[in-house]
């Protein structure tokens, strides 16, 4: 085939052709993980549609053997009204650009299909929500404008919980197409996957899009590769869900996996924040199965990049399915430690370990943080958004923010934040929002005026009339004591100790390596001690 | 003697709204804002807050700000020339296209104050004016196509007109070296009055966020 290479252990293209992410999937196979079966469409076929405008000729005959071949994998039909196969459809360029494009879940799940998984599955309302996601995803990167968050109630969570108002959501969504795209969302399997390979490679050249590559020195013409694979549910049942882990803990670089974990949802819930996660570790207890294939799966990535890794998962009825897997590009002193105790178990030599550091990585290690965060009483967990450690008295609103801000410092806790909360934010020493991510308005302002930001707390819950806020089943009143970490994202009771040398023993462990490769042991700036290390290390 | 009471439409309308797009502030920024002279702006803040619809905050802050009433009358009135315009098509339209915008401007703000060095994302200190150069370029391309956006807004709603003016102003601060036109809060940034029209459009729909 000219346009399309499946996914498995042989394919043997580099990331240029087959995007970061196919090719990361590709080392899963090797690995023996298990990853959903699927193919991807490449790059090539991305720049051939840029300079047509249109998918190359030959691309659909090339789709049907794929989606054949894909059938016979799972025992499924695509369309079909029994046993409907759904897919989803990703980007996959052969650079990181982190949220620039589009996923299209649950494609293929037409009227008919549908209504084939609710008889097949006996849950009615599991395929009207897989319904409802797939619309929404389509409308979304169709239409380039978050399209839940026009026909839903801002943080309404898509989880199993809900269902009641999916088939009038289905509706409005589908009207809200019909009107700004000038024609209905196909209801046939096959022509919602050209549609959704067209809408990706458009996607590429989004202003949006465009912009980001200008910024950060990405050429135009590289393209993206779209991966197609078979769903996996993460709220199937009781015993499905979703998550993100890291092997290693990305905030401190310490040796335990870290992440996230939805039970019940699908996977772009835990990216999106739209919903509240749990720290990973919860699965050791509720799905033990799982819990020992992931951090088996951990370790073997981990052995095979020699870095710390991020897999995105999910698991549907018990089974572990891995997503996507990628280096986990550490900064700070977690970048340090890491660096340092590769080496120290022999995965790494000390001159790697010395070029994993960059002396920029140097600045960071110095930013005060939550120490030993395990010990800490976290009730909150979101993005940090601008780096440092506030602690002050809750407010849920600008007006209590201002007023409280007289007699000490105050930590804004909002929903998220517009031009209404300025004062408030201006009075405040920290900011927490529920809502919006590391672009958002509140993050944009705390960066503004240099102060500490956590923003997206999936499932933060403020209640300005009770003046209290709510996540993780706990509430915490006006008034109350908090600390907010803006490199780790951590909302904090009380006032938990504050450290600016968390790296410290694997940082001087690292610079005396440097001093040894430099042969410089004088007294100097640590990030020179580096530098010196890396301009010896090149010239060798 | 009694004050006329304040108008539905014009002047007393443009300084309500104000307030309700940008939250509180002094006459300096509300004149900004709208357009108008101090003077007439102090005078229709005074029949509002008559009206009871804005209060002034004193003890240092000097800013005027919105009742509860004054903020379900703006709703009133800003439905009110909505509808009576016929303009809720035009500007439901417009407002899809600035959602396919925001997003980019945010984006365009982040990179302003954060670039990633060595794979992490280090404050821009503005020490490096490619750098600055590139970012400010991308807010011109920006800026080109949310002009249309609001040339389409004012068409059906003229108050609308006057983001314009005020973002190509703040745009050619930032270009002519006043660096905190861009994102910062003191000032009519950029993104400090992109995000007051982000406002208004969910006001004037009456959309909560």
């Amino acid at each position: 085939m000219r346009w399309i290479r499946p996914l498995s252990a042989r394919a043997g293209e580099p990331a240029e052709v087959l995007g970061a992410k196919a090719h990361g999937l590709v080392v899963l196979h090797r690995l023996g993980l298990p990853v959903p079966a699927g193919f991807v469409v490449t790059v090539e076929a991305c720049r051939a549609f840029m300079r047509e405008g249109r998918l190359p000729a030959g691309l659909d005959e090339e789709l049907a053997i794929a989606m054949t071949g894909l059938e016979a994998a799972t025992g499924r039909r695509f369309g079909g009204a029994q046993a409907p196969l759904a897919v989803s459809v990703r980007s996959g360029a052969s650079v990181s650009m982190p949220g620039m494009m589009n996923t299209i879940l649950n494609l293929g799940l037409t009227t008919e299909a549908s209504a084939g998984l609710a008889a097949e599955t006996g849950d009615a309302r599991f395929a009207l929500n897989a319904r409802l996601r797939f619309v929404s995803s389509f409308a979304s990167a169709i239409t380039n404008t978050d399209v839940r968050g026009v026909t839903t109630e801002p943080g309404e969570a898509l989880g199993r919980e809900t269902g009641d108002g999916d088939a009038q959501l289905i509706e409005a969504v589908e009207k809200l197409v019909r009107q700004r795209g000038g024609r209905p969302l196909p209801d046939d399997a096959a022509q919602q996957l050209e549609l959704a390979i067209e809408t990706v490679f458009s996607s590429w050249d989004a202003p949006r899009a465009r912009t980001y590559r200008e910024l950060h020195d990405i050429p135009h013409d590289l393209g993206t590769a779209v991966i197609v694979q078979a769903m996996v549910f993460g709220n199937r049942d009781d015993h499905s869900g979703t998550g993100v882990a890291f092997s290693r803990d990305p905030n401190t670089g310490e040796n335990v996996p870290y992440g996230d974990v939805l039970f019940g949802h699908q996977g772009e819930d835990v990216v999106s924040g739209r919903s509240a996660a749990h720290p990973l570790h919860e699965l050791a207890g509720r799905e033990p199965a799982v819990w020992t294939a992931l951090i088996d799966a951990l370790r073997r990535v981990e052995d095979h990049y020699r870095d710390a890794c991020y897999v995105e998962f999910t698991f549907q009825a018990g089974e572990l399915w891995l997503l996507q897997v990628r280096p986990g590009r550490f900064a700070g002193g977690a970048a340090v430690r890491v660096a340092t105790e590769l080496a120290d178990a022999r995965l790494i030599t000390r001159h790697e370990a010395l070029l994993r550091v960059s002396p920029h990585h140097l600045r960071h290690v110095r930013t005060p943080r939550i120490a030993a965060s395990a010990k800490a009483d976290v009730v909150a967990r979101g993005v940090g958004a601008c780096p440092g450690v506030a602690a002050g008295k809750v407010a849920t609103t600008t007006e209590a923010a201002v007023r409280m801000a007289a007699d000490g410092p105050v930590i804004l806790v909002r929903p998220e934040t517009s031009p209404h909360d300025m004062r408030g934010l201006a009075a405040a020493t920290g900011i927490v929002t529920a809502r919006g991510g590391p672009a958002s308005h509140a993050a944009v302002v705390a960066r503004a005026m240099g102060k500490p930001a956590v923003v997206g707390v999936g499932g933060l819950i403020v209640d300005v009339a009770a003046a209290s806020w709510r996540a993780d089943g706990r509430t915490v009143s006006e008034g109350t004591l908090v600390t907010i970490d803006g490199t780790s994202g951590e909302v904090a009771l009380g006032s938990p100790p504050v450290s600016t040398d968390a790296a410290g023993a694997h940082l001087r462990r690292l610079l005396a390596w440097a001093d040894d490769v430099s042969g410089d042991h004088s007294e100097r700036e640590e990030a020179e001690r580096l530098s010196a290390a890396h301009a010896a290390l090149r010239h060798d | 003697m009694s004050r006329p009471a304040p108008r539905r439409t014009g002047t007393g309308l443009l300084v309500l709204h104000a307030l309700r797009c940008g939250g509180h502030a002094g006459l300096t920024r509300v004149a900004a804002a709208t357009g108008m002279d101090e003077s007439e702006v102090e005078s229709e803040l005074i029949d509002l807050a008559v009206a009871g619809l804005v209060t002034h905050l004193g003890g240092g802050f000097d800013v005027w700000g919105l009742t509860d009433a004054g903020r379900v009358t703006d709703a009133e009135w800003i439905t009110d020339e909505l509808e009576a315009g016929g303009a809720r098509p035009a500007v439901t339209a417009a407002y899809q296209r600035f959602l396919v915008l925001n997003p980019e401007l945010l984006d365009l703000c982040t990179a302003w104050q954060l670039r990633p060095v060595d794979g992490v994302m280090t404050v821009n200190d503005h020490s490096d004016p490619s750098y600055d150069t590139r970012v400010l370029g991308r807010f011109s391309a920006l800026d080109w196509r949310a002009a249309v956006v609001c040339d389409e807004l004012a068409a059906a709603l003229p108050r609308f007109g006057r983001y314009r003016t005020r973002l190509t102003e703040a745009l050619d601060r930032a270009n002519s070296g006043e660096l905190a036109y861009v994102a910062d809060h003191v000032s009519a940034s950029y993104h400090t009055v992109w995000a007051q029209l982000h406002e208004d459009l969910l006001a004037t729909l009456g959309i909560t966020r």
